[in-house]
């Protein structure tokens, strides 16, 4: 090459460096999987919004991403230099557990004291931060923050309960009571999205009834092989539900799309599932009343702090990504988030206008008070949640008796208690 | 071997008919393959129906009924919330990118075997057929790191340099066996003249091959386009992926949104609709015309 | 009988350098990979970390894995729903466009029957997906006409039942593939000499003897290559049952390649991953190399 291509080449090659360097720190790349739509979607967009303008300098990009994709490659974009500042992951052993685990993750154990997120966090809600040198939660360095709460319960239509004269369920008894009245008049009482989710967390759901402290702890770090007990008097439950005629069999080809259009059409009265559903609910149902009850349990229900925040390895603008955090953490958006509909556990009570928010975060509140969040059924074996679909399903259509279905799910779960 | 291009003796004309005897079963017949039709378009209907109904109508009736009135809003919603034209654009290009590339690598390969007859052509087009066979779970990791050594993770680029060796395995082994029954004389006169072995590959084969190669230039657009496993793993930022990956922006964690889908869908349909009606003359006339000029 | 080609080209050698860029691509996307994977398959990976030498462990353990066992015979059924099906039903359709259709009604309604029924293959499957899922659904379209025209016996869970779920996808998959097949065989058909059907004609033959005496005989070798390349994807199937099943209910669907994804990407079981997809590639190659071999025979023999 002659001088003059050479000494360009060169130049060139200085002046990007320099603008990339420079670039890197006027950048802040944010992304996030909550639709748009949803109270989180909302209220991050709002809150971006202000860090925005509290930093006019700084160019903020954000991407929209999909659930599917972080869950797939999430690892893989963690762990090469494509990863923004800060994201929105998910928690449990199998997604931040791993990545924590792997080194792919800022500590933020500092942070949290240096930006006063312990103000706003108990220990309670940080159980789901903090992951071991193996990746298992519970314990270890806080590698992620949540800022909202999620759970599952029942949601009923308040409509057809006085129609029919039945009361809300203080007890586990009361339920299947319950759905008998309805299924006296010719109702299914209970929607169920068989193929997916719903299966899985209505059996959880009933499961955790039976469940002591021991149990969830065991249960979900993988301590100990499974204890079938509480899986069996759900599956026991459920087939006998089934029997009754309280869940139809075609539930097993119903996803939660569609269970839930059964609640929403009016068809049945009640429907198990998570705050996830409030937004479409509050926006679309405008033929009846609905609420939601806690499935009566003595202490446990199925439910968790919400999705981490988490800070790559690599972040450029870890500051930012502070920042982000404590505005989200902070009484305003808390409670901005408790009037978007959505789940806080830092909102001023006094604030919340919207009634459908202000109820979501009272029953967390009434969960978390009392310790009695059991997390998902899926969490402690990566992939056990393809697995309790699939033996749910079978449980659901005969195939599979209570037995059979604690047999294989225990066989799944030993195998990699035993093999961590 | 095959001769998919091969020429038609004579040209489509209802003279060879001469005797047309119009029975009465063709009602029968049209009636059968009507209904074929209606099960084939089926979930085309479906997804025209949803992509325009309110929310409130699909909770209430579900997918099947009929909106009460027509709103766009899924449909504006879906486009800007996918940067839809921005994903267009991925899809067009990477596909036609694949396309042209699969096809002069399929081209070039199958001009040594076919015309070449070069040493050990079976071997050579079996390790090329490897290709079609290859499941693509099993090369991702393994792509994925080479990509990533050599900053090509996330680029359109290394996307449509997989896919283009994927798609040209196939291409290979249809184009050799239409160019290992190549005229002879043809080949023979032009080298007679002095061509060398590329001007008989652009001067004389190329051309003659044209609607062959146009036709597997279109189906190589369209498997392209609707592939989402390793564009899902190698494009990450938004602005670089395709439209199969926007489906997944309707399903969240838990939920999706059924009128999105349905918005999703019909704008996912459109452009390969769109596409095939324009290039289903390319096919007819390629497959049919391609006389020896 | 192939003529000499050496008259083509100074030196047949000059040909391979056409081979290049093929081969380069070849070697990194295909053979580079495929050896990456089975290297990996003899160790237990997370996808990020380091591998760990377990030796034939993944191999051992595939051996009594119920899943595995259970998808290659799924894929018994998926050869016959991606192959024999399309195939056949490809087969009666494109002769009954080609033939009968434009016989009867005219060029244009043939073309337009054919494109109609190619709209499947130009659809993208996540999209196929979700609309199928909602004609499938114990409350969807499918169930509603049947309840409408009186058959509501027959209404199903047509994916959540385990004894119809297969059936049910390998039903999608029919669907998708007759419009490759029937496009590549009316292609075929526009090369065979029309006097031969005129004259079968003349002797009275109809169209269904014309069929099989002489369609089917012309158009062997788009039968061979449709039947091949339908076969092979038959043991790659992934999309269809990664949106309509995720291999279930209860793995009543699953496919070798699910089953590889779903340890590569939900398990992150790379290691075991890599043995399951071992396995498939050999297979996929055993059977080509069978198939090949026997046509290639038949080929000879016919010669």
């Amino acid at each position: 090459m002659t001088a003059l291509p050479r000494l360009a080449l060169v130049a060139a090659t200085a002046f990007s460096l320099m603008a990339g360097t420079a670039l890197s720190q006027d950048t802040f790349n944010i992304w996030w999987f909550e639709g748009a739509d949803s109270a989180q979607g909302i209220t991050w967009t709002e809150a971006l919004e202000e860090l925005k303008a509290a930093h006019p300098d700084v160019t903020v990009n954000f991407e929209q991403k999909t659930f599917d994709q972080m869950q797939q490659s999430g690892s893989m974009i963690l762990n090469s230099a494509e990863a923004p500042d800060i994201l929105e992951y998910n928690k449990g052993n199998a997604t931040a557990g791993l990545v924590s685990s792997q080194g792919l993750l800022t500590n933020l154990d500092e942070a949290f004291t240096a930006e006063g997120w312990d103000k706003f966090l108990n220990e309670g809600q940080l159980v789901l931060s903090r992951y071991n040198e193996l990746g298992v939660y519970g314990s270890g360095s806080i590698w992620g923050i949540s800022t909202y709460g999620e759970y599952v319960s029942a949601y009923y239509n308040i409509d057809a309960f006085e129609k029919a004269g039945v009361n809300v369920p203080t007890t586990l008894e009361e339920l299947p009571a319950a759905f008998d009245t309805f299924k006296a008049q010719g109702v299914v009482p209970l929607a169920l999205g068989g193929a997916s989710t719903g299966g899985q967390h209505l059996l959880a759901s009933l499961a955790y009834t039976k469940a002591d402290d021991t149990w969830i702890q065991n249960y979900q770090g993988l301590k100990e092989p499974l204890d079938g007990a509480p899986y069996l008097y759900a599956a026991q439950t459920l087939t006998d539900w089934l029997a009754k005629g309280y869940i139809t069999k075609d539930s097993t080809g119903m996803n939660d799309d569609d269970a839930a259009l059964q609640f929403t059409s009016g068809q049945s009265p009640v429907y198990v599932s998570g705050t996830w559903n409030l937004g479409n609910f509050s926006a679309n149902i405008k033929d009846f009343k609905w609420g939601q009850f806690v499935i009566p349990t003595p202490k446990f229900s199925v439910g968790s702090t919400g999705n981490l925040w988490v800070i790559p390895k690599g972040s450029k603008n870890p500051a930012l990504a502070k920042e982000f955090i404590s505005l989200l953490l902070s009484t305003k958006y808390q409670t901005e988030q408790a009037n978007n509909g959505g789940v806080s556990f830092g909102a001023d009570a006094a604030q919340v206008t919207n009634p459908v928010g202000a109820n979501a975060s009272a029953v967390f509140k009434q969960i978390a008070d009392k310790q009695g969040l059991g997390f998902y059924p899926d969490w402690p074996v990566p992939g056990f949640y393809d697995v309790l679909n699939q033996k749910d399903t079978g449980l659901l259509q005969g195939t599979l008796t209570p037995e059979q279905f604690v047999e294989e799910i225990k066989e799944v779960y030993d195998d990699a208690q035993m093999s961590q | 071997m095959v001769d998919i291009a091969a020429p038609r003796t004579a040209a489509v004309s209802t003279s060879a008919h001469s005797v047309r005897y119009r029975s009465p079963m063709r009602w029968v017949i049209l009636a059968i393959l009507l209904a074929l039709l209606a099960f084939t378009l089926a979930p085309f209907v479906l997804a025209l129906l949803n992509a325009f109904k309110p929310g409130t109508d699909y909770v209430r009736g579900g997918p099947l009924s009929l909106p009460t009135y027509l709103q766009f809003d899924s449909i504006a919603k879906f486009w800007t919330l996918a940067d839809y034209s921005r994903k267009l654009l991925n899809s067009t290009i990477i596909s036609a990118a694949v396309s042209i590339l699969a096809v002069i690598i399929s081209l070039f390969n199958a001009y040594a075997l076919g015309i070449g007859r070069v040493r050990g052509s079976v071997v050579i087009l079996a390790l090329l057929l490897l290709g079609t066979m290859v499941p693509q779970e099993s090369i991702i990791y393994p792509i994925y790191w080479m990509a990533k050594s050599v900053g090509l993770y996330d680029t359109q680029i290394a996307v449509i340099i997989i896919f283009a060796v994927l798609q040209s395995a196939f291409g290979t082994y249809l184009l050799s066996s239409v160019m290992s029954t190549f005229p002879r004389e043809i080949l023979e006169a032009a080298e007679i003249d002095g061509a060398t072995r590329w001007q008989i590959l652009i001067r004389v084969v190329m051309p003659i091959m044209s609607p062959t190669l146009m036709v597997l230039g279109t189906f190589f657009f369209i498997w392209t386009w609707n592939e989402f496993l390793i564009p899902v793993v190698m494009l990450v930022s938004n602005n670089n992926q395709t439209v199969s990956v926007a489906m997944g922006l309707t399903r969240g964690q838990n939920l999706s949104d059924p009128t999105l889908q349905a918005a999703a869908g019909l704008l996912g349909i459109l452009p390969t609709v769109i596409f095939f009606l324009i290039f289903q003359r390319t096919l007819t006339r390629g497959v049919i015309a391609g006389a020896v000029k | 009988m192939a003529v000499d080609s050496v008259s083509v080209g100074r030196h047949r050698r000059g040909y391979y350098l056409y081979l290049i860029p093929g081969f380069i691509g070849l070697l990194l996307i295909v053979i580079g990979p495929q050896i990456a994977n089975f290297v990996l398959s003899f160790t237990a990976w997370k996808g990020v970390g380091t591998p760990r030498w377990i030796g034939g462990q993944n191999y051992q353990r595939l051996l009594t894995d119920d899943q595995f066992w259970g998808s290659m015979h799924n894929t018994l059924w998926y050869m016959l729903s991606m192959t024999a099906i399309p195939v056949l039903i490809g087969l009666v359709l494109a002769s009954l466009l080609f033939d009968y259709v434009r016989d009867q009604f005219g060029e244009k309604l043939s073309s337009f029957f054919r494109a109609a029924f190619y709209l499947p293959q130009i659809l993208p499957l996540t999209v196929a997906g979700v609309l199928w899922g909602w004609i499938l659904n114990p409350v969807g379209v499918a169930n509603a006409i049947l309840k409408m025209v009186g058959l509501g016996a027959f209404a199903q869970n047509w994916l959540g039942d385990a004894t119809y779920a297969l059936p049910a996808v390998s039903l999608v998959i029919v669907w998708i593939q007759v419009g490759y097949c029937l496009v590549v065989f009316m292609a075929g058909l526009s090369r065979i000499d029309p006097s031969l059907y005129e004259a079968a004609q003349l002797d009275g033959a109809g169209w269904w003897q014309r069929l099989l005496s002489i369609t089917i005989p012309m158009l062997a070798p788009e039968i061979f290559v449709v039947v091949l390349t339908t076969l092979i994807h038959a043991l790659k199937v992934f999309a269809p049952v990664f949106v309509l099943t995720q291999g279930g209910p209860d793995d009543a669907t699953l496919a070798p390649s699910y089953l590889t994804y779903y340890h590569f990407f939900a398990t992150q079981r790379v290691g075991y991953a890599a043995a399951v997809s071992t396995v498939q590639m050999i297979l996929t190659l055993g059977l080509a190399a069978i198939f090949i071999w026997y046509q290639t025979r038949q080929a000879a023999r016919e010669a």
